[in-house]
């Protein structure tokens, strides 16, 4: 019984996490960049829930979509105006930029927000249901449902959509796609725009589940960065795939040995990971 | 025909050596106006240095020290000062923020004594970092006083010029552990759960001492770090072991997230005491109904009624100032600030000088009675001699349930 | 001719510091020590990412681990010198393991299994309380010395491992190792073809990029007598010394040195006038740089600086 209820925890906690990841994999995928931000559009995301439920009283799942696309434009802008300078460079060059941009970003946050602690609090809480000795919170419940969806949303358009298509040429082979008459550069923004969307949805969702502040948002990144490595880049089942998995991995991990080692141990994966099979589980490789 | 410097070397190398003599120049300069920046203030000031975190994620702790200092300074600048041996002293508290980054602590406590030439410390907030930076001091002999640690851990150094205000962790848990063994002879299994971390922890560890002491049996022990954003494992865990009383430990934002996932993942106890966050309205805000008979224990409430000292006189008095400066109740962060001012003042008129060896000998050898409580400090510069409040959450309000002479209600269980 | 006025430039230069060392009050000396701490930091990373061109984030590992070897050691006994020099053994035979274990990794693989090991360490450091003191953090024994006389003393042990790390480089990079790992940076496979073993060469790059980063992580424990995992440890210590050898010029023998110069001058300023912002102006500066000059101080021109698209 104590099994199933650690695994249940695990599906719930993965499900959230594919959201998180998502985005993440496929800006790394598609443009090459690691966007230190991610963490930061998350709590951004989060944020805009807090606020639409502070002054109107809107739950945090409706703002999920606004969110969503004030992170869009958001993204967009940024890449175009600014990371674009710098995608096709030296690693260095991009990581260093995106974490430049990472402390920036960040800094105005707590200025503006403060670096306390909020919560969103519904006058009604959602509660729990009980299935015999299992307790799952409504609230998780139903955040993993619609992070599963969003993220199989983003899924069926890059697959199905002509833009989606163009997004998957590019990360193919540039030259190739633009051989085509893909505007890469515009593909780039959109691409870095949809991986902001899909982190201010997570983070509408999340800003009911976890405690919202800018510190949260290196926390975001590292469980993104593992999902992606366990998932294999650019990929969206991965990152599903990867996001459950590491939420089951987190949670017997706590179980068998302890909570404050569940951090280690997903970095210690990590680690392993990197230096034997990098490609992740579905073996998809990503940019050298 | 020898050349010269400049035709020896590529623009490179020899920008490189510009730079570095230019650099130099610079901080030489620099060095040399630093010396004349110590100017000595004319008049009769008393500066207290005090490295706070005001920005960052300490940053809620930070200000109430504040607002606790900034009452006690303003309080005695208005009636002129503190007198000593003929002369009066207006207070100047300075403050620099460290970013709620430790070694910034440590290397502002050092700027502020041997740049601003402040004559006494108030330590940075928590026991970590007063832990730290008292070294500096202890290095300067420069008295410092601590409104924020208890930990045993930061007093063990033997350290001569620090002192604290808060009394060791046991005091907290030894009489809740025997309160609730009185009030509730059904409640037998205590799970604790503390935040690796220096304050947390050490409470953590002395509660299952307190715990097992009251003939309690502790059925769990867990560590979470600092940043967990999800404790459903362990808390299921946690639920695993069929405790009746759930003991957590770490700070307010931790403790919110714990108390809720306690309901998402069905653990229910008749006990539920957290600490230190409960005593902050903030909590209460943050968890509504949830957050009802949930109990703590600190060093000092607005309950409390205690008389004597300067400047405040009385808790009933310093509850009114309080209020009418900052419209809204005390909690103990700020009135443990303010008693260090407090306990300051009365340490340098009982040496009758500003002299920090004096002052330091006045404050090991003190016995006076505040608003805070009374004042007695052990040989490790740690106080004594209070008697630390438990109080529960109930109608959302705390009030006190310990000692029984500032009662306010009894202990109730969660139902 | 050429060597010996070489030498007389930095030589004067260390004479002018220990010249100062003796004038300056307390605070210039922390500051200028804080400054040579790293200078060391910077001219270790250029080994392996100025020379070699593999973007390291390990930096705070080895300097982490560095300073617990060191507070270690103190604490159970061991001389000050002997636990200073120990942390540098050991930070070197990790990363011997290490380069061994992830330099087969390129570009952000790499960057990121180097970032992840700083992070591992640290919490292997926090949870391991009985021997590092876990999240309660390490005091260690405070020098019962006059102040300034420990500020100075400080300041000297700081300056001798960084003119080490000047020395090392300077041989390092008009050696043969030096221009193997320049072959490396270039183009890895055709430095592979022309008998350029790159294993050997990326491991020992990567060994002294650790080696001297050990003993200054030891020499801060010592300094301020507490250090806690999430303090020495910290992402911006491999990132300071990446932006500062950035900043003054990457791959170069002093460009490490003006970037870190720079660096903590404009960072006292900011940090004594702008608080709240610290962090935020810091990447701020960051952008600019990296998007505006990326050659950095010593190869800088007025060409370079307007150009729109940066080049490599």
């Amino acid at each position: 019984m104590l099994y199933l209820q650690i695994l249940v925890n695990g599906l719930l906690l993965g499900g959230l996490y594919a959201c998180i990841a998502s985005g993440f994999s496929l800006v790394w995928g598609v443009l090459n960049v690691i966007n230190i931000l991610h963490g930061s559009f998350i709590v951004i995301g989060s944020y805009v829930g807090l606020l639409a439920h502070q002054q109107f009283g809107i739950n945090p799942f409706l703002t999920v979509p606004v969110a969503g696309l004030i992170l869009y434009g958001f993204g967009y802008a940024l890449q175009r105006g600014v990371i674009n300078r710098a995608v096709g460079q030296p690693v260095l060059v991009t990581l260093t930029l995106t974490f430049g941009l990472e402390l920036l970003v960040n800094n105005t946050l707590i200025l503006g927000f403060s670096a306390d602690y909020k919560k969103v609090t519904l006058e009604n809480p959602l509660g729990q249901i009980e299935l015999g000795a299992i307790f799952i919170a409504v609230d998780r419940l139903l955040a993993m449902v619609l992070a599963l969806v969003l993220t199989g949303i983003l899924y069926w358009m890059l697959r199905g959509s002509r833009l989606g298509r163009a997004i998957v040429a590019v990360r193919m082979d540039r030259e190739a796609a633009s051989l085509m008459g893909v505007k890469v550069n515009t593909i780039y923004a959109v691409t870095f725009g949809l991986g902001a969307l899909m982190a201010g949805a997570a983070g509408s969702m999340m800003s009911m589940i976890y405690p919202i502040s800018p510190l949260t948002s290196t926390a975001y990144l590292g469980k993104a960065f593992v999902i992606c490595v366990l998932g294999g880049l650019g990929s969206v089942p991965g990152a599903i795939i990867g996001g459950l998995v590491l939420g089951v991995i987190e949670s017997f991990g706590s179980l068998f040995f302890s909570a404050e080692l569940a951090t280690t141990f997903s970095f210690v994966l990590l680690i392993l990971l990197l230096i034997f099979r990098p490609t992740g589980l579905l073996g998809r490789r990503g940019y050298e | 025909m020898k050349k010269s410097w400049f035709e020896c070397h590529t623009r490179v190398v020899r920008l490189a050596h510009i730079a570095q003599v230019f650099g130099l120049a610079l901080v030489f300069g620099a060095a040399l106006t630093g010396f004349s920046a110590g100017a000595v203030a004319a008049e009769k000031t008393l500066k207290v240095g005090a490295p706070l975190p005001l920005t960052g994620p300490l940053s809620p702790e930070g200000l109430k020290q504040k607002e606790g200092y900034d009452l006690w300074a303003e309080q005695v600048n208005k009636t002129g000062g503190i007198k000593v041996g003929g002369d009066t002293y207006k207070i100047q508290i300075i403050y620099s923020d460290y970013q709620s980054n430790t070694p910034r602590a440590v290397q502002l406590a050092e700027k502020l004594i041997t740049v601003d030439k402040v004559n006494f410390l108030f330590s940075p907030f928590g026991s970590g970092a007063t832990k730290a930076a008292s070294a500096v001091s202890e290095k300067y002999g420069i008295p410092t006083i601590a409104a924020t640690a208890s930990s045993t851990a930061v007093y063990n150094q033997g350290y001569k010029y620090l002192f604290g205000t808060f009394t060791p962790n046991s005091t907290l848990t030894t009489p809740l552990a025997a309160l609730v063994r009185q009030k509730m002879p059904n409640v037998k299994r205590v799970a604790i759960l503390a935040r690796n971390d220096l304050f947390p922890l050490a409470i953590a560890n002395v509660m299952n001492g307190s715990a097992k002491k009251s003939g309690f049996s502790v059925v769990a022990f867990e560590k979470y770090s600092i940043g967990t954003l999800d404790h459903a494992t362990t808390l299921t865990k946690l639920r695993a072991t069929r405790p009746d009383w759930v003991f957590a430990t770490g700070y307010i934002n931790d403790l919110i997230l714990i108390r809720k996932q306690m309901r998402d993942v069905g653990l229910r106890v008749p006990v539920v005491t957290m600490i230190a966050g409960p005593a902050y309205k903030e909590y209460a805000e943050a968890l509504g109904k949830q957050a009802e008979n949930v109990t703590s224990a600190a060093w000092w409430h607005p309950a409390v009624r205690y008389t004597g000292g300067p400047v405040f006189g009385s808790t009933v008095k310093y509850n009114e100032l309080f209020q009418a400066k900052y419209k809204k109740i005390p909690d103990y962060a700020q009135a443990s600030s303010s008693a260090a001012g407090v306990i300051l003042q009365l340490g340098i008129q009982k040496a009758g000088s500003i002299d920090p060896k004096k002052v330091r000998d006045a404050l090991a050898s003190l016995d006076a009675k505040t608003f805070y409580g009374p004042v007695r400090f052990g040989p490790n510069g740690q106080i004594t001699s209070l008697d630390p409040p438990v109080f529960q959450i109930q109608g959302g309000k705390p009030v006190v349930v310990l000692p029984a002479a500032v009662k306010q209600a009894d202990l109730k269980p969660i139902k | 001719m050429r060597r010996v006025e070489t030498i007389y430039g930095p030589l004067a230069v260390l004479a002018l510091l220990i010249g100062f060392a003796f004038i300056a009050d307390n605070y210039f000396l922390r500051l200028s020590t804080s400054l040579l701490m790293y200078v060391v930091l910077a001219l270790s990373w250029n080994f392996i990412g100025g020379l070699a061109g593999y973007p390291s984030f390990a930096t705070a590992a080895f300097f982490g681990l560095g300073a617990y070897c060191g507070a270690i050691l103190q604490k159970a006994g061991v001389p000050m010198f002997v636990a200073w020099a120990a942390a540098g053994l050991l930070s070197g035979v990790f990363a011997m393991a290490l380069g061994r274990a992830i330099l087969h990794l390129k570009g952000h693989y790499f960057a990121i299994a180097s970032l992840i090991v700083a992070e591992a360490l640290r919490e292997v450091v926090n949870t391991w309380t009985g021997l590092t003191g876990g999240g309660m953090g390490l005091n260690l024994p405070i020098l019962r010395l006059d102040v300034t006389v420990q500020a100075r003393f400080f300041f000297f042990s700081m300056l001798t491992i960084a003119a080490a790390s000047f020395v090392l480089s300077a041989f390092v990079i008009r050696s043969k190792l030096g221009f193997g790992l320049s072959c490396i940076r270039q183009n890895e496979d055709a430095a592979n073809i022309l008998g350029v073993d790159a294993t050997t060469y990326k491991i020992s790059a990567f060994t002294l990029s650790a080696v001297l980063v050990g003993p200054a992580g030891a020499i801060y424990a010592t300094w301020v007598n507490y250090i806690e995992p999430g303090d020495v440890f910290e992402i911006l210590h491999s990132v300071k010394p990446i932006v500062m050898v950035i900043l003054g010029g990457a791959g170069t023998l002093y460009g490490p040195i003006v970037g870190a110069f720079a660096f903590i001058v404009l960072e006292e300023v900011v940090w004594r006038n702008v608080l709240t912002f610290h962090s935020g102006l810091l990447g701020l500066l960051i952008v600019l740089l990296v998007l505006f000059m990326p050659q950095g101080l010593m190869r800088v021109t007025a060409r370079r600086l307007l150009r729109r698209k940066t080049r490599p």
